[in-house]
């Protein structure tokens, strides 16, 4: 009798431990809302029920279970939640500018889950957010895929546990700034940037064949063949060329993009998304055929020389020829409002509501790979949603509230004046003045520190 | 006998002796040679171990070994006596982790070739195969300081890059002899980058921390392979794999530096992946990763300080606005949970020490005093330094607890530790005795006759005293004559001359009476010389006792009765 009390007793606890480290999941009914779906087009005065983190009803009077919370969402709108596949919110560390390839390096290493800036993109509608690795390196390190779950300390809570790994690359004028003005090592030119690239992967080849024998001799008795040395930087893109990573790759100009695109198909590779993509338009039909698309900005370019020749109906012209396509912030100003970037590919290009809503969710979900989980309204998917006030691509919308798994993550109604998580007991309260921290999370962060001496040579570039 | 030498009375002795010592020891050029190394505390309040009530009685230590803690021990005649019949005997502290007597290493030259994509390990920051002891110091002003707070030992931490070096355990006893109790204790370990070079930052410390462990790790499977059979191309490890050997065979910890939350949670992560030996040491803010160090079992060294309270004194109560006054809101809140955080460790049973980098050796008991007032026990708090250190480094056979056959590190404080007037007046470590002076308290407000309720009940501390001191040269006494004037309490006292005949007097200085007790100081004029003597005693009725004390020449028993008593105001 007392031993089953006791097993009982040791199973609880167990039990008690399990459910605090998991991930908090609610359930809520949104009624009467304009349910904008994204992929099943928009439905009226319709409800969404969302139980235990996962959409499982939407329909037209649904009851809200017992428990259920019910939120009367009478001419508003709900879409699914905002996916930034370009940012570098929620990250203390941006670039380790420091080798041509970092693939060893792990943002989830670095992750901050008390940075506001989570919590300011919640405020804009963004649950999903993707904190990339600078652009420093020619292979820069691998990216972590967050899901805006503000109030956490621990960063696993953020991390989107479910979502494929993704690495980030970088061509042109960063990477051979860096490494090449900066440092006199290769690459110096984009010529440079694809031997470092081709022959990080000959080497991967090479480290992945050497363990494949090792591991098939050690088991052979009598064996003599030792290990062979641990290198995470090589795995990493021996896994890329094993398709269980996709390449998300800063890139700029038409050339440089068709040269990712050559040396993918030589080594068989078939997961790239390219990021900023500017020329893009120039070679959207090779995007469309071999890559999984481009992630770009709405309007923002001649920030420097591969950067002039753009326009903002690049998103439009990748869009109409078949290429997956995502608006992305690259910044902790933009990504506030990603849902009026989106708006811009209907002023320039003509999308429709859903081409351009697409933009923001479905299709950046598509590129991180996690298109099965979020970016739609759809029974069966996570319930990453929010709710605005006026149509979301209308230049009056007003996110009321995020939700990150069913769980109301920000209302605009209860939003208190300091939103921050954590604040130092030492902390010598200044009168505070109304200016962004206009350096923060970019693309070049951290690498001026690194390259100073050269800081005055390369002056304000940042993405 | 000699009559006369009798009659010199015991400050005579002792400061003849003091005298002397200089002057006529021929053997020891220095005069610094101790004459014994064995030595006796009699007739003290010991406290055994944290949670122990404290009873009399005495402890024989030889040769840095407490030889017996007992009422029944024999004491051999080479002893040397220290009268603690006012003393409180704890064991000595512990610092967890501490960089006292330890300097930065010098940098290594770049070669012409550098690269700093992939620089050498020596120049990166990685020097695993270093011992803290290359650069200590056991004579460093940082060590005497510490002692001073009561610290017999210390894991010294070595300066560096990320993986500067080894930790040692080290003794803080004689500054000129080895104090080395353990070398090799623990890789120290921190996020520290390296600049303008991989790895340049946090991400690239851990992936470099990551690469290192793994290759280790193979070399050592290369090695067994080595050795087990034949035709194996030999093994070449690295000097860093070779000095990371003995934490991925889990013989030594790493000590982690992690101040915040968030290196807190990436070191008990790395310790998850690799599954390496963990101590955390220099935690700052910890509060919310409470639940996650008690799961991870990992044991903690906390800093010995508390936040300072600059910015909460900057707070201004009139003139701002709302909004900033919920800012100040928030910074108090944060500064109050520091402060508990200590005594949430204790609550979640975690086992944790103390941590002396970056701490105040003189705020020592200021900040422990901070921490209980929120909530660390008593018992918790003199377990952090000195059980609970001594489990996570490994030496609780030989520190933490007074017991025979332990190391003779004790301290001996003039109070209960933890009260507002306890000091500390002797250290020893190693077996060497530190003595130190004992502060009178500036003259407070007189409260008990201050306040009319209070003055029934307040001690008669002025009027004549007759007081008998024993010492090992015999018994001797004199008069004491207590009286305020203007408030300000003081008088005279007389005492044997140590000149050899009939008595001389002092003035009272730096009197004082805190409810019962009653110390002040007076300086005996010996041979030119002039040393303060302490006197400090608790006032029951008619009857003081106390111990006098000397200083370099320890503190002896004091006993007083008030002869003709004057009325209070």
């Amino acid at each position: 009798m007392k031993k089953h009390i006791y097993l009982l007793a040791a199973f609880l606890g167990l039990g008690v431990g399990m459910t605090h480290a998991q991930i908090q999941k609610g359930s809520v009914l949104i009624k009467n809302a304009t349910v904008l779906t994204v992929t099943k087009g928009n439905l009226e005065s319709s409800d969404v029920l969302v139980q235990n983190g996962v959409i499982t009803q939407i329909g037209k009077n649904l009851t809200a279970p017992a428990g259920v919370t019910a939120i009367d969402a009478t001419g508003k709108y709900v879409m699914p939640g905002i996916i930034d596949a370009h940012s570098h919110v929620g990250l203390d560390v941006v670039n380790e500018g420091s080798a041509p390839i970092t693939s060893e390096i792990r943002m989830k290493d670095v992750v901050n889950p008390t940075d506001i800036g989570i919590y300011r993109a919640l405020a804009g509608g963004v649950t999903v957010s993707h904190a990339m690795h600078g652009s420093a390196n020619v292979v820069g390190g691998q990216n972590a895929t967050l899901k805006h779950r503000w109030g956490s300390m621990d960063p696993a809570d953020v991390i989107m546990q479910d979502a494929p790994r993704t690495i980030k690359f970088a061509l042109g004028e960063n990477p051979t700034r860096v490494h090449g003005r900066g440092n006199g090592i290769q690459p110096r030119s984009r010529m440079g940037v694809e031997a470092v690239i081709r022959n990080g992967f000959n080497e991967a080849i090479q480290y992945k064949k050497a363990w494949e024998k090792y591991n098939l001799a050690k088991t052979q008795k009598g064996n003599t063949l030792t290990p062979p040395a641990y290198s995470e930087r090589l795995q990493t893109l021996a896994d890329i060329l094993d398709g269980k990573i996709i390449i998300h790759c800063h890139s700029y100009r038409a050339d440089e993009i068709y040269m990712l695109i050559n040396v993918i198909k030589d080594f068989n590779i078939k997961k790239v998304v390219f990021q900023h993509t500017n020329e893009g338009f120039k070679v959207a039909p090779e995007i469309a055929e071999y890559t999984m698309g481009a992630s770009v900005f709405a309007d923002w370019w001649a920030y420097k020389m591969e950067v002039y020749y753009s326009t903002a109906y690049n998103a439009a012209i990748l869009q109409k020829n078949g290429a997956i396509t995502s608006i992305n912030s690259d910044s902790a100003e933009l990504i506030r409002h990603l849902y009026h970037e989106a708006g811009k590919t209907q002023r320039y290009g003509g999308l429709t509501d859903e081409e351009a809503l697409a933009m923001i969710t479905i299709n950046p979900a598509k590129q991180l790979g996690i298109e099965d989980k979020v970016g739609s309204i759809e029974v069966g998917k996570q319930a990453d949603l929010v709710i605005f006030e006026g149509h979301p691509l209308s230049s009056y919308a007003v996110p009321q509230m995020t939700f990150v798994d069913g769980v109301k993550y920000f209302d605009r109604k209860v939003d208190r004046e300091d939103q921050r998580q954590w604040v130092a007991a030492t902390e010598m309260v200044e009168p505070i003045f109304l200016r962004a921290n206009e350096e923060a999370h970019r693309c070049m962060q951290d690498v001026d520190k690194y390259f100073e001496a050269f800081q005055g040579a390369f002056a304000n570039e940042k993405h | 006998m000699n009559k006369q030498f009798l009659k010199a009375g015991m400050l005579g002795l002792l400061v003849a002796g003091w005298l002397s010592q200089a002057a006529m020891a021929q053997s020891d050029p220095t005069g610094k040679r101790r004459v014994t190394s064995t030595y006796a505390i009699t007739n003290a309040t010991v406290f055994k171990a944290p949670g122990d009530p404290g009873s009399k009685a005495t402890i024989l230590i030889k040769d840095g070994v407490i030889l017996g803690v007992g009422n029944s021990l024999s004491l051999p005649k080479e002893a040397k006596i220290i009268a603690g019949d006012s003393l409180f005997v704890y064991p000595g502290f512990i610092d967890g982790a501490g960089t006292m007597g330890i300097a930065k290493p010098k940098d290594v030259e770049r070669p012409k070739d550098f690269v700093s994509s992939n620089p050498a390990d020596e120049i990166a920051g990685i020097t695993p195969w270093r011992s803290a002891t290359d650069t200590y110091t056991a004579a460093s002003t940082q060590v005497d300081d510490w002692r001073k707070a009561g610290f017999t030992l210390s894991q010294v931490v070595p300066d560096g890059g990320m993986l500067p070096g080894k930790t040692a355990l080290v003794l803080l006893g004689d500054g000129k002899t080895n104090n080395f109790l353990k070398l090799n204790a623990a890789l120290a370990a921190n996020y520290r980058s390296s600049r303008g070079m991989y790895p340049a930052t946090l991400a690239g410390v851990m992936a470099k921390f990551r690469d290192i462990y793994q290759n280790t790790s193979l070399v050592l499977d290369h090695e067994r392979l080595f050795a087990s059979t034949a035709g194996v191309k030999r093994p070449q490890a690295t000097p860093t794999q070779l000095a990371m050997m003995p934490v991925v065979q889990k013989q030594i910890p790493v000590l982690f530096t992690a101040g915040t939350e968030l290196e807190i949670r990436r070191a008990l992560a790395l310790q998850k992946e690799l599954g390496f030996k963990l101590i955390l040491t220099g935690l700052e803010n910890y509060e919310s990763v409470i639940g996650a160090i008690k799961a991870s079992g990992t044991p903690v060294l906390i800093k010995l300080q508390v936040p300072d309270d600059k910015s909460i004194k900057a707070q201004k109560a009139d003139g701002v606005t709302e909004a900033t006054k919920a800012q100040y809101a928030r910074v108090k809140e944060s500064y109050d949970k520091a402060l508990k955080q200590a005594a949430q460790l204790e609550k979640a049973g975690i086992l944790f020490g103390f941590s002396t980098t970056d701490a105040k050796a003189a705020d020592v008991q200021k900040n422990l005093k901070t921490m209980m007032d929120n909530g660390l026990s008593q018992k918790a708090a003199l377990a952090a330094l000195t059980t609970n250190p001594a489990a996570i480094l490994g030496v609780s056979g030989l520190v933490g607890t007074l017991e025979k056959g332990k190391l003779a590190n004790l301290v001996l404080t003039t109070d209960t530790l933890f009260k507002e007037d306890a000091q500390i007046k002797h250290v020893i470590a190693d077996g060497y005795v530190f003595d130190y002076e004992v502060k009178k308290k500036a003259i407070k407000a007189e409260a008990t006759s201050a306040k009319p309720e209070a003055a029934s009940n307040a001690v008669i501390v002025e009027g004549v005293w007759e007081y008998t001191s024993e010492t090992p040269a015999g018994s001797s006494g004199g008069e004491i004559t207590l009286k305020r004037e203007n408030g300000v309490l003081g008088g005279t006292i007389t005492y044997d001359d140590p000149s050899g005949s009939g008595k001389a007097s002092a003035p009272i200085k730096n009197a004082s009476i805190n409810g019962k007790a009653l110390s002040f100081e007076f300086d005996v004029a010996a041979g030119g010389m002039s040393l303060t003597v302490t006197i400090s005693g608790e006032i029951n009725g008619k009857t003081m006792e106390g111990s006098l004390s000397v200083p370099q020449m320890g503190s002896f028993p004091v006993k007083a009765k008030l002869s003709s008593p004057s009325q209070a105001n």
